[in-house]
């Protein structure tokens, strides 16, 4: 385990690009910019406090954590600290006067692939790509996108969006005005919940899966194909069932006796799909 | 015209439940509201049934490592024995953190239980629509003070956050108000819903979340 403090320079400047789900940000003036290097043993451990900028984490072959972080301003301080094998960093404020502007620091990450972590953001982005340990994550309005990551994820953010790409692992997410996408997903435990948001479900239905989808007024899409094999359930409050999916009677479905409702298998009915709405649209559609 | 009676059909509720075919079963049910109520929240507890082992299953060890290790950064455990330390406040104290400490157990506590039993409630009660609209308005009633209390001292916490992540705070807490009235109002017109119970239930618990970040993130400012 050691801890090594790379470098430390003024005023350069940083586009952040980002692969695949991620963000291509304005170019802001840094005031700092700090490179750190831990090395960690199986499984380690990373939190991340952050009020507010772009966290990028990438996974690596390298059993290290590497931290680069660029701050915009000499009233935070960037903290990287190591406890045993956790990573511990945090952007907080040295002065008094910190304005909300001043708070803003990205990091660019790089972790093994067996890491553990744990962020809170309150705005701006994170993106995680490759990762396979548990996640969670807390935003308020900064957006969340993952790729191929593989653990149990925990995500929860207030209107920050949530976009999942090849993910697997069992997933929960919840939002409240945040729209959530899960696209080509892998999970068979997902659970996806969001208010005003909409929700585009478009993944395999894995046997014996279960995916629980809830919105109160947003849109909800569930994509499926002929082949595929769920139980479904589908039901808005006070809104409206739209349906491709040609359903036998389902064992087990009973229709509610209130709202828009509709129950059946397609074909063995191997995965459990539950679609509830308030007063929002759910879409059964076939993939283009 | 359904040739099975009522007698008859909770005979072999358990395998019409089971998808078996009863016959009868089917034309009594879309006869008789009563058994095809009951029909229809013993299939929901069977299916919650299947589901739990998965729903219970344990955490990954890694979660406890990563709870085990808060604990430790937190200074509340050293080597996994907890330590006797001052109290500090974390989100489930500050959300009702105007409640003196003795009363506030149980006044959370009792708030959720009478909740959890009038919102979620027994699956199936014979339909009394004004005992179920009196139970959910008293227990509303208790939430919302409970939660109007938190949402003023989460209020104070605002301030600490930037001007945009404030409005966005406020803009959504907004939204839950309002999901809470929609679903108020829908709980009033069929109290007996279940699902209209579930989702008030939700934007309670929605509030409460999003009340609780406020005020721990402010915290830690």
């Amino acid at each position: 385990m050691s801890t090594n403090s790379v470098s430390s320079h003024s005023k350069s400047k940083a586009a952040l690009l980002v692969p695949g789900l991620l963000a291509l940000t304005a170019a802001p003036v840094w005031a700092r910019h700090i490179e750190k290097h831990f090395k960690v043993d199986a499984h380690p451990i990373v939190t991340i406090h952050n009020p507010n900028g772009v966290i990028t984490i990438k996974a690596w072959t390298k059993q290290e954590v590497m931290v680069m972080s660029d701050q915009s301003s000499d009233a935070i301080e960037v903290e990287a600290d190591q406890a045993n094998n956790r990573v511990d960093i945090t952007t907080h404020a040295i002065s008094d006067t910190a304005s909300p502007d001043d708070m803003r620091a990205d990091y660019q990450v790089n972790v093994p692939e067996d890491a553990d972590l744990q962020i809170h953001d309150d705005s701006g982005a994170v993106n995680v790509a490759n990762v396979l340990g548990d996640m969670n994550v807390e935003t308020i309005a900064a957006g969340v996108g993952m790729a191929d990551t593989a653990g149990y994820t925990t995500v929860s953010t207030v209107n920050g969006s949530f976009q999942c790409l090849r993910c697997s692992g069992r997933i929960e997410v919840r939002s409240i005005s945040g729209n959530i996408r899960l696209e080509d997903l892998r999970s068979s435990d997902v659970l996806a919940q969001t208010s005003t948001g909409n929700i585009v479900f478009n993944g395999q239905y894995l046997p014996n899966g279960s995916y629980r989808l809830k919105d109160y007024s947003g849109v909800v899409e569930v994509r499926f194909s002929p082949a595929d094999s769920f139980d479904l359930s589908a039901t808005s409050l006070k809104g409206k069932v739209n349906n491709q999916a040609k359903l036998e009677p389902s064992h087990h479905g009973f229709l509610p006796r209130i709202g828009d409702s509709l129950v059946g298998a397609l074909n063995a009915g191997r995965a459990r799909v539950e679609v509830t709405s308030f007063n929002g649209t759910i879409n059964i559609l076939k993939r283009n | 015209m359904s040739t099975m009676n009522c007698t008859d059909f909770l005979n072999h509720i358990d395998e019409w439940i089971e998808g078996q075919e009863v016959p009868g079963a089917r034309d009594h049910s879309r006869t008789c509201a009563q058994c095809r109520g009951l029909a229809e929240d013993l299939g929901t507890i069977r299916l919650a049934a299947v589901t739990l082992p998965e729903a219970d299953a344990d955490p990954s060890p890694h979660i406890w490592t990563a709870v085990r290790s808060q604990l430790e950064q937190e200074g509340l455990i050293r080597n996994g024995v907890a330590l006797q330390l001052p109290h500090r406040a974390g989100w489930f104290d500050s959300i009702f953190s105007f409640v003196p400490r003795p009363a506030f157990a149980a006044a959370y506590v009792g708030a959720l239980v009478i909740a959890g039993f009038v919102l979620s409630g027994p699956v199936h009660m014979p339909t009394d629509q004004d005992r179920w609209r009196e139970r959910t308005q008293r227990t509303s009633a208790e939430l919302n003070a409970q939660l109007e209390a938190a949402e003023k001292t989460a209020m104070a916490s605002l301030t600490t956050f930037s001007p945009d992540v404030t409005a966005d705070l406020r803009q959504n807490l907004s939204i839950v108000d309002n999901d809470i009235a929609l679903c108020e109002k829908s709980v009033q017109e069929s109290p007996e819903s279940e699902i209209a119970r579930d989702y008030l239930y939700n934007a309670y618990q929605q509030k409460a979340n999003l009340l609780a970040q406020i005020s721990e993130r402010g915290e830690g400012r």
